[in-house]
C-alpha cells in the first residue's frame, strides 16, 4: 500500500515536471515568435553592419576596391593627431546639441502646458504643432533654405528690418542659429506630444489639494507637476540629445556644412570622408568614435535624470 | 488556438523573409554566370547615369535603340543634379545591383574604379575620339577604359548688349582690362558679376582650376605637388589668382556666399548682371529665360599676358564606362558603339543633347552661341586643361570652403594659400 502511494506521488511529480517543462518551452517559443522578427531585423540591419564598421575602421578601404588592407590603429591615430576638420565639426555639433536640446524642450514643454489647458481649439493646435515632425528632414531643410535665402531677403527689402536683412545662411553665427531654429521647429511638436501625455497622467487630486493649501501656479508647476513628470523629461532630453547629435538631413539640405565648413556636423564630416573623399576606413573609424561619445552623453544624462524621478 | 494561429503566422513571415532574401541572392548568382542565355532571349542592360539635363532625351534615344534591337532592353536610371552620384553608385555596387553602363570622371576616378571597368581600346569608335577626349580614361599602360560623353568649356560668360550699354567696345582679355570693364559696368548701374560662391564646384573646382591649368606644364606641376617638389604657397600663378578673386568678389551681387547655381544663372539670364562664371552647359537654362540674349565667352585672365590668358578651360566632363563583369558586356559595347556611329545616335548627341562631340567623325550642329564659342577655341587649340580630376579626392570641396572664408573676409590671402597647401598635403 505504502509503496503504491509512493509510486503514485512519484508519477504525479514526473507529470508535473513534464508539464512544467512543456510550459517553459511554450513560453520560450511564444517569446521567440514575438521578439524574433524584430530581433532578426535588428541584428541584420544594426548589429552586423556595426561590427563590419568596426572591422573596416582598422582598414584603409576606399569603398570600391574588392580588397581592404589592414592598417591597425592608423586611422584612429590620424584622427587624434591631424584632423582639425573633425574636431571643428565635433565642437559645432556639441554646441548645437546644447542649444537645440534646451530650446526644443523649452518650446515643447511650453506648448504642452498651454495645450493641456481647456482651450477650445486645442486638438487642432496639437495637430498643427505636430505636423512639422511628419515632414521629412531633407524636404524641410530645402523649404527653410528657400525661406532664409529668398523669403527673409524679400521681407527685409519690404520692411527694412535689420533682422531679415542678415545674410542668414551666409554667416557662421546666423547659419548656426538657422539650423537650431529649423531643428526646434521640427522636433518641438514631438516633444509636446510626450509632455502632454505625461501632464494628463498627473493626479488632479494632488493639484487640488495643493491649491487648497494656497499654492500659487508657479509653486504648483515647480514643486508638483515637474517632479511628477520627470520621466517624460528623461525621455525627451534623451531623444533630443541623440537626435541633435546625429543631425544630418536638415544640416545637409540647409547649409551643406557651409559657409566654409563652419556648420558641418559630425555626421556630414563622416559622410564626406567615407563617400566623397573615398576614405571609407577613416570614415568608419570616425563613426565608431562618434558612437562612443553619443553613448557616453546619453547614458550620463539618463542616469542623472533617472535619479531625480519621484512617485506621488 | 488563437495564440497558436498568431504564432504560425509570425513564423511564416520570418520564413518568408529568409526565403525571400536567399532566393534573390540565388538569382544574382545566376546573373554572374558567364554562360550566355539563348541568343533569342531579350537581355536587359542597366544604364546608370548622372546627367539630369539630358535624361528625357536619352530615354527617347533608348526607345529608338530598342526598336532597332528588339532583343535588347535598356533600363535607364538617372541620379544627379543635386544628388550624390558617386555615393549612389557605390551603394549599387555594394548591394550587388551592379549597372552595366555607368559614368566615370577619369584620372583619379579611373584609378578608383579600374578593377571594375572593361577595356574599350579595341572598340570601333576608339580611333575617332579626339586626343583631348582620350586623356582622362587612358591608363598608364595605354588602355582606354571609357567613352567621352562630350566636350565642355567654361569662362566668364558675358552679356554683349549690357557691355555695349556701358560703353565697353573691346571684350576684356586681361585682368586689368577686366577690372576696368567691371568698374565701367558698375558706373552704368549694372552689377558686373553674378558670383555663385555658394556652389563648391563653381569656385573650388572651376575657378581655382585656372591657377593649376595656367602653369607652364600643369601635369608636371601637379605631379610635383604630390611628391612635394612643388608648392602652392609662393607659386606665381596662385599669387596672381588673388586678383581674379578680388575682382569678382568686389564687383559681385549681394551675398555671393549664399548664391547657388540657379540663382547665379538666373541673375545673369534675366539681365541683372553682365557676367557669370559658368560653362556652355548653362546655354539652355539661359536661353529658356531669355531667348534673345546676346552672349559670348571671356577667358578668365590671371595677369596681363594677353596671349596666355586668351585660352578657355575645355575638357571631358565625364565618360561612359562598362562593367567588366557584366553578363551582357557585348550588348553594352554594342549600345555605346551605336550611340556614336549610327545616324540616329549621332543626331541625338548633336541636336537633342546639344553636346559638343568629342569625336572627329561627328559634325557638331545645333550648337548655340556658347557651344560654338567653345568649339572655335578648341579648333584654334586655345585651351587649357581641366585639372581637378587629378587632384586628391575631396580637395575641391576643401578649397571651396577656403575661398568662401576668404570671400567672407575672415582670412587674408596668405592664409588662403597656406590652407590650400595644407588641404592638399592632408588629402594626397
Amino acid at each position: 500500500m505504502n509503496t503504491q502511494l509512493e509510486t503514485k506521488s512519484q508519477t504525479n511529480k514526473a507529470i508535473k515536471s513534464v508539464s512544467k517543462r512543456n510550459k517553459t518551452i511554450k513560453n520560450i517559443l511564444t517569446y521567440a515568435a514575438f521578439v524574433g522578427p524584430a530581433l532578426l531585423f535588428f541584428i541584420v540591419i544594426q548589429i552586423i553592419p556595426f561590427f563590419m564598421g568596426v572591422y573596416y575602421s582598422f582598414t584603409s578601404w576606399n569603398g570600391v576596391s574588392s580588397t581592404a588592407e589592414w592598417v591597425g590603429l592608423a586611422n584612429y591615430i590620424k584622427i587624434f593627431k591631424n584632423d582639425p576638420g573633425f574636431v571643428n565639426s565635433f565642437l559645432f555639433t556639441t554646441k548645437f546639441m546644447f542649444a537645440a536640446v534646451i530650446i526644443s524642450n523649452f518650446i515643447g514643454f511650453g506648448l504642452a502646458l498651454l495645450l493641456n489647458a481647456a482651450l477650445k481649439s486645442r486638438n487642432l493646435l496639437r495637430t498643427v504643432f505636430f505636423i512639422p515632425n511628419v515632414i521629412g528632414g531633407l524636404l524641410l531643410g530645402f523649404i527653410w533654405q528657400f525661406i532664409f535665402v529668398k523669403g527673409f531677403a524679400s521681407i527685409g527689402k519690404m520692411t527694412d528690418l535689420a533682422f531679415f536683412k542678415l545674410p542668414w545662411l551666409g554667416d557662421e553665427n546666423t547659419a548656426f542659429w538657422g539650423i537650431v531654429i529649423v531643428f526646434a521647429w521640427q522636433i518641438s511638436g514631438y516633444m509636446m506630444v510626450i509632455y502632454i501625455a505625461a501632464l494628463q497622467g498627473v493626479d488632479q487630486n494632488l493639484l487640488e489639494a495643493a491649491k487648497i493649501d494656497g499654492a500659487s501656479n508657479w509653486t504648483l508647476l515647480t514643486k508638483i507637476i515637474i517632479p511628477l513628470i520627470l520621466p517624460a523629461f528623461t525621455i525627451c532630453i534623451f531623444l533630443t540629445i541623440s537626435m541633435a547629435f546625429k543631425i544630418f538631413d536638415i544640416n545637409i539640405s540647409l547649409t551643406n556644412g557651409g559657409p566654409f565648413n563652419s556648420t558641418q556636423s559630425v555626421a556630414i564630416n563622416i559622410y564626406q570622408e567615407a563617400f566623397q573623399y573615398n576614405r571609407y576606413g577613416l570614415g568608419t573609424a570616425k563613426s565608431i568614435l562618434f558612437f562612443i561619445v553619443v553613448a557616453i552623453f546619453t547614458t550620463v544624462q539618463v542616469l542623472a535624470t533617472k535619479k531625480r524621478e519621484v512617485e506621488a | 488556438m488563437k495564440r497558436f494561429f498568431l504564432m504560425a503566422i509570425t513564423l511564416l513571415l520570418v520564413v518568408g523573409i529568409i526565403v525571400g532574401c536567399s532566393s534573390k541572392s540565388s538569382t544574382d548568382d545566376k546573373k554572374d554566370d558567364p554562360k550566355k542565355d539563348d541568343k533569342e532571349e531579350t537581355v536587359t542592360l542597366n544604364f546608370f547615369q548622372f546627367k539630369v539635363e539630358i535624361a528625357e532625351q536619352l530615354q527617347k534615344m533608348i526607345d529608338e535603340f530598342e526598336t532597332e534591337h528588339p532583343n535588347i532592353k535598356v533600363k535607364l536610371e538617372t541620379v544627379g543634379g543635386g544628388a550624390d552620384y558617386g555615393a549612389a553608385l557605390k551603394a549599387k555596387f555594394a548591394s550587388g545591383e551592379k549597372p552595366d553602363i555607368f559614368n566615370n570622371g577619369g584620372f583619379k576616378e579611373l584609378e578608383l574604379w579600374k578593377e571594375h571597368l572593361a577595356d574599350l581600346s579595341g572598340e570601333p569608335w576608339a580611333e575617332h575620339v579626339l586626343p583631348i577626349g582620350k586623356v582622362p580614361m587612358t591608363d598608364t599602360d595605354g588602355k582606354l577604359y571609357g567613352m567621352p560623353v562630350n566636350l565642355e568649356g567654361y569662362g566668364f560668360i558675358y552679356n554683349k548688349d549690357l557691355f555695349e550699354k556701358a560703353g565697353i567696345t573691346e571684350p576684356p582679355g586681361t585682368i586689368s582690362e577686366l577690372k576696368a570693364a567691371a568698374a565701367k559696368l558698375k558706373d552704368a548701374g549694372i552689377t558686373p558679376f553674378s558670383a555663385g560662391y555658394g556652389e563648391w564646384w563653381v569656385i573650388g573646382q572651376h575657378l581655382l582650376n585656372i591657377g593649376f591649368a595656367q602653369q607652364d606644364d600643369p601635369v608636371a606641376y601637379i605631379a610635383g605637388l604630390y611628391d612635394g617638389s612643388q608648392k602652392i604657397v609662393g607659386n606665381e600663378k596662385f599669387a596672381q589668382f588673388k586678383e581674379v578673386l578680388d575682382t569678382e568678389i568686389g564687383f559681385a551681387n549681394d551675398n555671393p556666399i549664399t548664391t547657388d547655381y540657379n540663382t547665379q544663372v538666373t541673375l545673369f539670364a534675366s539681365g541683372q548682371t553682365a557676367m557669370v562664371q559658368q560653362g556652355n552647359w548653362t546655354e539652355n537654362m539661359i536661353t529658356e529665360i531669355n531667348p534673345d540674349i546676346n552672349m559670348g565667352f571671356l577667358p578668365i585672365a590671371l595677369n596681363d599676358d594677353k596671349a596666355a590668358s586668351d585660352r578657355l578651360p575645355v575638357g571631358v566632363p565625364n565618360n561612359w564606362v562598362i562593367n567588366k563583369n557584366s553578363k551582357n558586356i557585348e550588348e553594352a559595347k554594342l549600345f555605346l558603339d551605336w550611340m556614336v556611329s549610327s545616324e540616329t545616335g549621332k543626331r541625338y548627341i548633336t541636336e537633342e543633347f546639344a553636346f559638343i562631340p568629342a569625336f572627329d567623325n561627328i559634325e557638331p550642329t545645333g550648337l548655340g552661341d556658347l557651344g560654338q564659342s567653345i568649339l572655335e577655341y578648341s579648333k584654334a587649340d586655345k585651351t587649357i586643361p581641366w585639372t581637378w580630376f587629378r587632384w586628391p579626392d575631396g580637395a575641391n570641396k576643401e578649397f571651396a570652403a577656403v575661398i568662401q572664408e576668404y570671400a567672407a573676409g575672415k582670412i587674408d590671402y596668405d592664409t588662403v594659400l597656406q590652407r590650400f597647401q595644407e588641404s592638399w598635403d592632408n588629402l594626397k
